[in-house]
């Protein structure tokens, strides 16, 4: 054998060698930097106002997936119209894959509150999945806001603050289905169909 | 990709980073003799072991080159990781395996061939296109279902045994580089039985 070639396989041997003290590639996915978690919890864009998730079922926007974190018997009780059941506890249950690793939706969470739903959200970014967000207040500030909305006091009152309140409670009316003079008559949507959006598989070869 | 492309290495640069890659590829092939179509059939035949040298060689670096840039965060080997398909896998390797024997050149080294002149592998080349336009073609009527046989999702063979990835790679390596030296003393073995007309009738 030439020299040229023991020096091209030693060469190997050691870089091969090192290697065996690096980690694993999929462990290695699934770590965050304790500062881009820090940052990216206080991000006021990884939460979905009451308002944007109302706008976004009235106009029947097809980009979002609603997630109620909540417990199957909470969930049929009551939830938002579209929404799928996923339990805090099932969130990493490979059958529900396709609702949480896809870019093409926005995941919105949510809960009674915003806890739980957070703590999904902490466990999700944790484990490398992106662009989900939480409903800011969950079901409670859903009930305040949209299903129940309570009109500014007169002094407070902006021509901001009314267009909002309009739009509550013309989206009140449509979520529970109540007629109204101002000519919303919208009946309860049926629930959105959810699409599961397949990954573009990667394909290679070499020649 | 990861961070280098395309954060660091916008498409125009990438496109003229291929060409000047290309380039030394088809050269460093010329300059090792990977144009001569009898070097590389010699593996076949037992008088030349140069082929399987190059291909352990360059996977090896390719292995741990990638992990290794994976490790410093500037690549993402994720993006890399194909669904396997094992029947059409198969089949197609046996084609390729046949066109090289028959041939005496692999895609890239038809190209090289071609560049200096080589008519044979002129009439390769051509040879090539009618069988990816023939397959384009033909792929919906014919080759679709095969083609989507045989899935096994993302196959990680160092999931499948519970080793750790590092140190699969480095028991590949030393199994490659056994090989490489046994393909070596083989190689060494069968020239001694060529007589020097052989050797320069080939061009080995």
């Amino acid at each position: 054998m030439k020299r040229r070639e023991i020096l091209i396989l030693l060469l190997l041997l050691i870089g091969a060698f090192i290697t065996i003290f690096f980690p694993n590639i999929k462990s290695q996915e699934n770590v965050i930097g304790e500062k881009e978690l820090l940052s990216e919890v206080n991000k006021a864009g990884r939460y979905a106002s009451t308002d944007e998730i109302a706008n976004a079922i009235i106009n029947n926007d097809p980009s979002y997936i609603l997630i109620d974190v909540r417990d199957v018997k909470q969930f049929k009780s009551y939830t938002i119209d579209g929404a799928v059941n996923i339990n805090l506890d099932n969130i990493m249950d490979d059958k529900y894959k396709d609702y949480l690793n896809t870019e093409a939706y926005t995941v919105v969470l949510f809960s009674n509150g915003s806890s739980k739903a957070d703590q999904v959200w902490l466990r999700l970014r944790c484990t490398d999945h992106k662009g989900i967000r939480v409903m800011k207040g969950g079901l409670n500030e859903w009930y305040k806001t949209i299903i129940n909305p309570q009109k500014p006091i007169d002094n407070e009152m902006t021509a901001e603050k009314e267009k909002q309140y309009l739009f509550r409670k013309q989206a009140s009316y449509y979520f529970t289905g109540t007629q109204v003079s101002s000519g919303v008559t919208k009946k309860k949507s049926s629930s959105k169909p959810i699409v599961k959006r397949k990954k573009k598989e990667v394909s290679g070869g070499c020649g | 990709m990861g961070p280098l492309y395309p954060d660091f290495i916008n498409p125009e640069l990438n496109l003229l980073i291929g060409f000047l890659i290309g380039i030394g590829f088809g050269f460093l092939l010329e300059a090792s003799g990977f144009t001569n179509t009898r070097k590389l059939a010699g593996i076949f035949y037992g008088y030349d072991a140069t082929v399987i040298k190059v291909f352990f060689t360059a996977a090896l670096t390719a292995m741990i080159g990638l992990f290794i840039l994976h490790y410093l965060g500037w690549i993402d080997i994720t993006a890399t990781m194909p669904t396997t398909f094992w029947i059409p896998t198969l089949i197609g390797g046996a084609i390729m395996g046949l066109g090289f024997i028959i041939g005496g050149f692999c895609p890239g080294t038809s190209l090289s061939a071609a560049a200096t002149g080589k008519i044979d592998a002129m009439a390769f080349i051509v040879g090539v296109m009618i069988g990816i336009f023939g397959f384009i073609f033909t792929f919906k009527d014919i080759w679709e279902n095969l083609r989507n046989s045989g899935k096994l999702g993302k196959v990680d063979i160092t999931e499948w045994i519970g080793i750790k990835e590092g140190l699969f790679i480095f028991l590949f390596t030393v199994i490659a580089v056994i090989t490489f030296i046994g393909f070596q003393k083989w190689q060494d073995h069968w020239k001694k039985k060529l007589s020097q007309d052989d050797i320069n009738d080939l061009g080995i």
